[in-house]
């Protein structure tokens, strides 16, 4: 009996070491933490939905092509805890997003900083994104 | 099969899914009682598993076992494949397109044909015959089917969002 409560324990101990804090998915199942990067364009949509939201931009390339940039973001209710709310957006409105780039597709990307044209800055990244000091305390 | 996106883009504009999508608790709630009431679903499973394959609680005969976990099985897969409904129409676009949702869908069918087969045929038998060694093993075999699919099942599920097929 104590060797099974022994053995419980230590079970129970593992899953608590292999189980760290996660997001949705696991931002390096998807985006490169070598890589990031500064969007500057025009906001076209947002789906401020869970289980987390998308901002959709238009970016001009250095050549002056415009791109159709994904950014992944956090969820509505991260979101709407740094002050940041669905009104906030205008279709049109420009705007810079600082983030990381997914490890596959060639326009999409993590968003970690949003900074809108009036200064007002907000943090958008999801859980489990690199140690970078985006995030406010 | 696209003749279904009219009807699944149709659901995703509804109010309440939408509301449901953008909401700050609702989902994340409805989220949490999904896996809550998968996890002790699946502990139970498990549990008669373990008993059918003959690793459990084999001092008690088949029937007990059966008998006493069944409701609380039922009483957990409820809530479970609820949530699972209300969290598929949230994006039901989203999940027709993801091939380990589809993989997760197929394997539940399974564990359920598994289940059903088992308690139509094996069960019914192991109650009339005692502990005939026959029906054992095929008992054994439903624990072992069991044990495989719901683990798939769970597996794929969680896998769901790390979908490496787009």
């Amino acid at each position: 009996m104590r060797t099974h409560i022994f053995l419980m324990l230590l079970v129970a101990g593992a899953l608590c070491v292999v189980q760290p804090a996660q997001a949705h998915h696991a931002f390096a199942a998807e985006y490169d933490p070598a890589k990031p990067l500064t969007l500057n364009g025009v906001i076209t949509k947002v789906d401020w939905e869970n289980p987390h939201g998308w901002l959709h931009m238009d970016v001009k390339d250095p050549k002056g092509t415009v791109q159709h940039w994904t950014i992944e973001t956090a969820a509505p209710s991260q979101m709407s805890r740094h002050g940041l709310k669905k009104a906030d957006f205008v279709e049109g409105m420009t705007a810079v997003v600082k983030g990381y780039k997914s490890k596959k597709d060639p326009v999409l990307a993590n968003g970690r900083t949003l900074v809108f044209k009036d200064g007002r800055t907000f943090y958008i990244g999801s859980v489990g994104g690199p140690n970078d000091g985006a995030e406010p305390h | 099969m696209s003749s279904i996106v009219p009807a699944f883009t149709w659901l995703e504009g509804l109010a309440w899914t939408t509301a449901l999508r953008e909401s700050p608790y609702g989902y994340p709630l409805i989220e949490t009682a999904h896996v809550a009431s998968i996890v002790v679903f699946a502990g139970l499973v498990i549990m008669m598993d373990l008993r059918l394959v003959g690793l459990a609680f084999m001092p008690a005969p088949l029937a007990q076992i059966q008998r006493r976990l069944f409701p609380w099985q039922m009483a957990t897969f409820v809530p479970s494949t609820v949530t699972g409904i209300l969290l598929f129409c949230v994006d039901p676009l989203r999940y027709y397109r993801n091939v380990l949702f589809l993989a997760k869908l197929a394997f539940l069918v399974l564990a359920g044909l598994n289940a059903l087969v088992f308690h139509l045929k094996t069960y019914r038998r192991a109650e009339g015959w005692g502990e005939d060694p026959q029906v054992m093993a095929m008992a054994r075999l439903a624990g072992v089917a069991s044990l495989l699919l719901w683990s798939l099942t769970i597996v794929s599920g969680r896998l769901i969002p790390n979908n490496w097929f787009k």
